[in-house]
């Protein structure tokens, strides 16, 4: 294939629009890390459900695939609410590695419970804009891709008045800072933290919705999503709000270049490949305070 | 080299008794049940165990990985590929047809296997040399990304590892019987080695390191070289594992790498009991026996029949529940149980003595 600068610059684009969408994942997991100090490696899960709901909520009940992802975003914020309350509030505050055990376990119960209800056939969510591109001299770029990046523009421009602009966000930031002063400051944290899991799970699901309509996806598909989503804020410094955006487009970015230039194989590896490099060289990340 | 009187203490040591006493009743029990499938689930049970049992050596180091899978492959692509060419070259020598079975093939396995081992250990010291000033998530991440990375190397050279479409490795011990008491001689004596060493200053260093890393700076040890030696010794042993389950299931390919076999001696450890010598024992006896009951034709048929009606979207419910049920039991071991099957057991013990 010939590398033109019109290729480059539709990778580039393309790179974009990807990392648009593992930024959404990324700040999701992110803001649950840094309120509740939780890993939680079921992340991408989260998101092939969220992908599975608006698909299987558009198909039932014919509405338009971006309302419907308003719809799942909701019922995985509720299934969110349900898995903290079940499981990570009770191992809250013990070892660091139960909280990965626990996530490892939600990953086998999440992929397989929606093999069982869903299928092993791939899916892909019907966009209402299908088959429609922009078509600019040098290449051209479909609706959708366009759309997704408008949503999370506009999801992550809402998430940022929650946080900076209300009393929740107030509440949530005091809860990162330090738990039992917020606490003693009459702040309910228990209850924050259903939130933030909530509205973490809630942005995955958002960025199923869009991966859904550019992808297609299986029980399986939320498994790289979930290691992306940790490499970006690992890359950005975990906590890092900043570091989540500059790191997904980043990753987006680097990922798409590596498959044009070097094939669909690499894709992953090159990825890690700056991951690793980045740590070697700052263990911290990119934007990171020192590590706890 | 050590002095007579040092071999005869070993010899009376309880230790060695133990390791002897291990080793003959894992030895009778298949000649107690003469059962081809018992006889499959059980070596399959001990090859998971050495692998279980080297993640849980270097998680008493306080050190962590989620990409496992990348040293059994090495482990188990390195001995397949050596012995192949090593059968080739036999075959051509002695002017035969196929290879020829007997105690020097033993040897020979046993030499692979170990050569194997070797080969992902020395991998395993560079890649923990990138892995040693890294914690908790930052260190899972790593270790799952070189795990990423050498699968996309061993589909990148193809033409060496032939690991896309897979390939059977050479036979040198016959199936059955006597690969499964090759399996038990590895099994008793990696976890023996690994349990001897934990017991000794080394050990001591390790476990102090688990507990505060900074403490164990303070008082002198020098940290990042026992991390390291903690990491290759625990590779060494995920490759003696990984040889042996290509040899044992005749046949090796890339999804030897797969996450499901990164988290599989986490997950076995967790469950049997994490940071004791039976724990990952226990974890890999009932999560093999689990695993390989569930999927048996049988089973599955059975629970097609009765619950399949429930899920018409999947031909087969047996392999999906098993791992559901994986899941849900990791998640109650570690809600209600942290230490693991071990610790229940012990207290079942307790209760019944008292």
């Amino acid at each position: 294939m010939d590398i033109t600068a019109g290729t480059i610059l539709l990778t580039l684009v393309w790179g974009i629009a990807v990392g648009c969408i593992y930024m959404l994942l990324a700040s999701g997991l992110n803001i649950i890390f840094g309120v509740m100090k939780l890993v939680n490696f079921a992340h991408g899960q989260l998101l092939m459900i969220g992908a599975y709901a608006t698909w299987a909520i558009s198909v039932a009940s014919g509405l338009n695939a971006y309302e419907a992802i308003f719809i799942s975003m909701a019922l995985v914020a509720a299934l969110g609410v349900v898995v903290e309350r079940l499981t990570f509030r009770k191992v809250l505050g013990t070892e660091k590695l139960n909280e990965i055990f626990v996530s490892l376990g939600l990953i086998y119960i999440f992929e397989n419970a929606a093999l069982l209800l869903w299928g092993d056939q791939s899916q892909r969510i019907v966009s209402p804009f299908a088959g429609l591109s922009f078509d600019l001299t040098a290449f051209s770029i479909t609706y959708d891709r366009v759309v997704a990046m408008i949503v999370v523009v506009a999801i992550l421009v809402a998430f940022g008045w929650l946080i900076y602009r209300t009393k929740i966000g107030l509440a949530m930031r005091a809860t990162s800072q330090r738990n039992v002063t917020a606490s003693l400051m009459g702040i309910n944290i228990e209850r924050i933290y259903m939130i933030t899991f909530a509205l973490g799970s809630a942005m995955a699901a958002a960025a199923g919705g869009l991966y859904g309509i550019i992808f297609t996806f299986n029980s399986q598909s939320g498994a790289m999503p979930t290691i992306i989503a940790f490499a970006i804020i690992i890359l950005g410094g975990l906590g890092s709000i900043r570091g989540a955006i500059v790191g997904g487009l980043l990753y987006g970015i680097a990922e798409q270049m590596a498959t044009l230039f070097l094939g669909g194989i690499w894709a992953s590896a090159v990825a890690f490949a700056l991951l690793i490099a980045v740590l070697i060289i700052k263990p911290n990340g990119l934007f990171g305070e020192k590590g706890e | 080299m050590p002095s007579k009187q040092k071999v005869a203490t070993f010899l009376r040591s309880k230790g060695f008794q133990i390791l002897l006493i291990s080793f003959a009743i894992l030895a009778l029990i298949p000649v107690l049940i003469r059962d081809s499938f018992f006889l499959f689930v059980f070596t399959l049970i001990f090859i998971f165990a050495i692998y279980a049992a080297s993640w849980n050596f270097l998680s008493n180091s306080g050190q962590g990985s989620l990409g496992h899978a990348a040293f059994l492959g090495i482990g188990g692509f390195a001995s397949a590929i050596i012995g192949s060419r090593l059968s080739v070259a036999i075959i051509i020598t002695l002017k035969v047809d196929t290879m020829p079975i007997g105690a020097l093939s033993v040897l020979l396995q046993i030499m692979v296997l170990l050569l194997g081992g070797l080969l992902s250990a020395g991998i395993g010291l560079l890649i923990g040399l990138a892995c040693v000033r890294l914690k908790a998530w930052y260190l899972a991440m790593v270790t799952f990304g070189f795990s990423v990375i050498i699968n996309t190397l061993s589909s990148q050279f193809d033409s060496f590892t032939n690991g896309i479409y897979g390939f059977a490795p050479a036979i040198f011990v016959p199936s059955g019987f006597p690969f499964y008491i090759l399996v038990i001689s590895f099994a008793v004596l990696s976890i023996g080695i690994m349990h001897a060493v934990m017991k000794s200053r080394m050990g001591l260093a390790f476990r102090a390191i688990h507990g505060n890393e900074a403490e164990a700076k303070m008082i002198g040890i020098n940290t990042p070289k026992y991390k390291l030696i903690a990491f290759t010794i625990s590779t060494f042993f995920a490759g003696i594992a990984g040889g042996l389950y290509v040899y044992f299931i005749r046949f090796v390919d890339n999804s030897i790498f797969s996450p499901a076999n990164s988290f599989l001696p986490l997950i076995m450890s967790v469950i049997g009991g994490l940071g004791t010598v039976s724990g990952p024992v226990i974890g890999s006896i009932f999560l093999t026996s689990v695993g390989q009951i569930l999927t048996t034709q049988p089973v599955t048929q059975g629970l097609s029949n009765t619950l399949g009606p429930f899920f018409p979207k999947v031909g087969y419910v047996g392999p999906p529940l098993t791992y559901l049920f994986i899941g849900v039991i990791l998640i109650a071991i570690v809600v209600f149980s942290p230490k693991g099957l071990e610790s229940l057991f012990r207290k079942f013990y307790k209760y019944l003595v008292s």
